[in-house]
């Protein structure tokens, strides 16, 4: 096949297509944005120094501070994940019509590769065409951002670049993956020329393994404090250990959220199925059954936000619990003031990226959402033909939309929760023994005098429990559900499209 | 429905064991249901035919019921010559002849496209009255499959009428443009 | 009785008119079938007949009653109602069983579970499919979808069903076998049948047929005006 051949094939889509290419550009461009940005917070260069030395030239010390920068980066890169699983589902947008589309050039003779590398490089271009836009929008928001202040400080690290190879790895790598991603989601077109066949029925639902993983998970995390404990602050084999159990930890419960959404999809359509009254319900109960894994593919992204949302909350609390707790016990000793409001300011940022991430993930929603309403339309049309009324159908896609939605939500916020306060259960304070003087200042000052006005306090070894951040959770969890009804609604604007009567005339 | 062999029909009906005149004409209109019923006369002078070539034989009479209940019974001959004619394929329309071709072919030649087309839709409405006729016999819960099966044989061959004239009617003006250039 | 009447309706899809003014009426169980070349119109004028779409110019009345000037929720209403609709294929839901399809009409009319599956099961019983009450249709022949499709447009035993190319996706034995069971099972009810087909053979099973070209009545199938050649029957 020639290129322009090719190229010509690539482009023959529908407008769907062209919404895919457009928004798997967009996710690329986003995604590499995330990544030159923590690319760069990591291409700081540690002034000369100790340890603690800190980068001057930055307000933020979140910047500053050697010992955070990874973090940033890390937060960063997480952001990514959200990004990623908005790329995923733009991939699925009109996928079945590419299907149909690529199937029949199979049935005219194409070969597997031919029509692969169609799809591949379809995929490729787009994000390529994302990467660079995001290459270019960095390069011009660091020219347009680097404006030091009075003191010569710097907003964000616009003074360093990532070496070049980060960059191309970034810029080219991603398109690469998509691209690879897609020949494998096309395995099953490319090798049949009759598109979609016929679909053997399920015989079981998904079983609840899911269970396991949560518990290992929660396990796995909640024993980080304890090993920690026994440890002597030298071993530093075992120290390096817990990040890993945290993220091993972390992701084994986060994974175990989202495949156990599949579960609660199709136990919840067993329920409607045997209880449903009304069509709706009905119709949403077949389809939760029939595909449980749809959920678990849609909600991924934002049950993943509502986890790390509901772990920050908790971290929240732990701070706030340790800065109650410093401040009683500084009164005690006489003193003003708690902790470094620093933690708590930080978590503020945490929130914003919370916030981020579930308004990128609900944007893989909408197009999930759509994309299951084009899929059906033939169907629709035909129940619309047989006068059921639009409302009913819209009725059914909500119910299909938030009955999983809403317990897997609530799973994600509790397994959250324990994730977070299985790491920060406890605010603690050791203790100390101050000598506090009583008496004007000459007196004390007087070394000779002073110890008869001088008086110890005891404060002895607090362990507090802080209270779990309910109000906090119910926001994140309202905020969540909201995101589910908000694209719910957008997804409705498409069902009267998909309803018209042409669907009917496409053979 | 030319090239009814009745010859072979009753060859066919001998196979299974002696049988009368009166017989044969019964099982041969239960047997093909929608074809022309035999005549008595037709039987006996068939089955004379077949006696004289030897293919069956007379197998006694019965006395009591009357001399004209003769039954017969198939000869080794007569069996050769129906295993010899179930093994040979029909030769599949070797000629195209059919009244209702020939008189479109006739209406075009001696008259204009307006009478060709008058007889065309005229034989469409007959058509369509006989293949729903048979089609209601076919539906009915009482039919049994000889029924069904033998209106089914004039209904493929109504509907395969029925899309020739339909297509012919298209092409009729066009078709007497060529014979008459 | 007339039951349902359309008169000089004219639809067009954009600059194409598909029906250039046609008149038809339907009586109170009969069966007519709607024939014609492709693109002649024939599913245009059902949908214009079931009020799934609405005409140009020209009225269609159900009963005495105008229906085409009725708004969208009335229509869907009387197509729930008092019409059954029959597509080619493909107006199965993928995710419901063979009985849920079927009783899917009757749970929007407001019809309890139970009763509803009672009476799909006796409808797929009659279309001789009651053992895939609980298959889906992914796993069930082209023919054995078509009996359950035609299930429920009978299920709500409705006065008037609409069928567009029925038998369209299936072979010739299957097809007579759905269709003669669908018109035994109307004429047991006195359902109106509007059938729209291509082929003679199907349109045999009506008791009249109109023959529709570019979107007019080309002629109507009934009564013969010539004398049979030598009254052979």
């Amino acid at each position: 096949m020639r290129a322009g051949t090719l190229v010509r094939l690539a482009l023959a889509g529908t407008r769907t297509d062209t919404a895919r290419v457009v928004l798997t550009a967009l996710s690329a461009l986003l995604a590499t944005l995330a990544g030159l940005a923590a690319l760069t917070v990591l291409a700081i260069e540690k002034p000369p120094g100790d340890a603690w030395a800190e980068s001057e030239q930055y307000r933020n010390a979140l910047l500053r501070e050697p010992g955070l920068r990874g973090g940033t980066a890390f937060a960063l890169l997480m952001l990514t994940i959200p990004v990623l699983a908005l790329a995923g589902q733009c991939a699925r947008l009109g996928a079945p019509a590419r299907d149909r589309r690529l199937a029949a050039l199979r049935l005219a003779g194409a070969t597997p590769g031919q029509v692969t590398r169609l799809a591949v490089l379809e995929t490729g271009v787009a994000a390529l065409l994302g990467t660079l836009a995001g290459l270019g929008v960095y390069l011009g928001g660091r020219e347009l951002l680097h404006r030091p202040d009075a003191q010569g400080q710097l907003a964000l690290p616009t003074d360093v670049l990532p070496s070049t190879g980060a960059v191309a790895a970034v810029v080219l790598g991603l398109p690469v993956v998509a691209a690879l991603a897609t020949g494998v989601l096309l395995r099953t077109v490319t090798t049949s020329p009759l598109g979609v066949s016929r679909r053997a029925g399920r015989e079981r639902g998904p079983r609840p393994w899911a269970g396991v993983l949560i518990a290992g998970g929660l396990l796995t995390v909640a024993a980080i404090r304890p090993v920690l404990s026994r440890l002597n602050d030298d071993n530093d084999v075992l120290l390096r250990l817990v990040p890993l159990l945290l993220l091993v930890g972390g992701l084994t419960a986060m994974i175990g959220v989202v495949i156990g959404t599949g579960w609660i999809s199709y136990t919840c359509g067993r329920l409607m199925r045997r209880y449903a009254r009304r069509p709706p319900a009905l119709l949403a109960a077949g389809r939760l059954m029939a595909d449980p894994w749809a959920g678990s593919r849609t909600f991924a992204a934002l049950l993943a936000a509502v986890i790390f949302g509901a772990g920050a909350a908790v971290l929240r609390a732990y701070f706030a619990a340790q800065d109650a707790l410093d401040r009683e016990q500084n009164q005690l000793a006489g003193a003003a003031g708690g902790s470094d409001p620093f933690y708590l300011s930080t978590m503020d940022l945490v929130d914003v990226a919370v916030a981020v991430a579930v308004l990128i993930a609900s944007g893989g929603l909408i197009v999930a959402v759509v994309e299951g309403i084009v899929a059906r339309r033939r169907a629709y049309a035909a129940l619309v033909a047989t006068g059921v009324p639009r409302a009913t159908l819209s009725r059914s896609v909500a119910w299909q939309a938030l009955t999983p939605a809403v317990p897997a939500i609530l799973l994600a916020l509790t397994v959250g929760t324990l994730l977070g306060r299985g790491l920060f259960g406890r605010v603690a304070s050791s203790g100390s023994s101050v000598g506090v003087c009583e008496a004007s200042a000459a007196l004390c000052d007087d070394p000779a005098t002073s110890a008869q006005y001088t008086r110890v306090v005891e404060t002895p070894p607090v362990e507090r429990v802080p209270d779990v951040p309910l109000e906090h959770l119910a926001w994140l969890g309202a905020g969540a559900t909201a995101a589910v009804l908000v694209t719910v609604g957008v997804g409705l604007l498409f069902l009267h499209s998909s309803t018209a009567l042409d669907e009917l005339r496409a053979a | 429905m030319g090239g009814v062999s009745t010859p072979h029909v009753l060859l066919g009906l001998l196979a299974g064991g002696s049988r009368h005149g009166y017989d044969l004409k019964r099982a041969h209109d239960e047997r093909l249901p929608r074809a022309r019923p035999l005549a008595f006369g037709q039987v006996y002078a068939t089955l004379g035919r077949l006696q004289r070539d030897g293919l069956v034989t007379a197998a006694g009479q019965d006395r009591a019921a009357g001399p004209d209940r003769t039954a017969y019974a198939l000869t080794g001959q007569g069996r050769a010559t129906l295993d010899e004619w179930l093994s040979t394929v029909e030769p599949p329309m070797p000629y195209v002849a059919s009244t209702l071709f020939t008189k479109v072919v006739v209406a075009l030649l001696v008259a204009d496209v307006d009478r060709a087309r008058s007889y065309l839709t005229a034989q469409r409405a007959a058509h369509s009255a006989r293949l729903r006729e048979l089609t209601r016999v076919k539906a009915d819960p009482a039919a049994t499959l000889s029924d069904v099966v033998a209106a089914d044989f004039a209904i493929a061959h109504l509907d395969a009428d029925l899309r020739w004239l339909r297509a012919t009617l298209d092409r009729v003006a066009d078709w007497h443009r060529e014979v008459h250039p | 009785m007339t039951q349902l009447q359309a008169r000089g309706v004219v639809r067009a899809y954009g600059p194409t008119p598909a029906l250039r003014g046609v008149t038809l009426d339907v009586a109170e169980g009969e069966i007519v079938a709607v024939t014609g070349p492709s693109g002649c119109g024939k599913s245009t004028l059902l949908h214009c007949l079931a009020g799934i779409l609405r005409p140009d110019v020209g009225e269609v009345t159900w009963r005495g009653h105008r229906i085409d000037t009725w708004s969208e929720a009335a229509r869907s209403r009387l197509r729930r109602t008092e019409f059954g609709v029959l597509f080619q294929f493909g107006q199965l839901v993928a995710e419901l069983t063979a009985a849920e399809n079927v009783s899917l009409p009757l749970l929007l009319a407001g019809t309890g579970r139970r009763e509803a599956r009672t009476a799909a099961l006796t409808w797929l019983e009659r279309f001789g499919v009651a053992d895939l009450a609980d298959v889906r249709p992914g796993e069930m022949s082209g023919g054995q979808q078509q009996r359950c499709a035609t299930a429920r447009a009978l299920v709500t035993e409705p006065r008037v069903l609409f069928a567009d190319e029925p038998t369209g996706a299936l072979d010739t034995l299957t097809g007579e076998q759905v269709l003669t069971q669908l018109v035994r099972l109307a004429r047991e009810q006195h359902t109106s049948v509007v059938l729209v087909t291509h082929e003679p053979r199907i349109a045999a099973y009506a008791d009249r047929e109109i023959v529709l070209r570019d979107g007019l009545v080309d002629h109507t199938g009934l009564g013969l005006d010539v004398p049979l050649a030598g009254g052979a029957r």
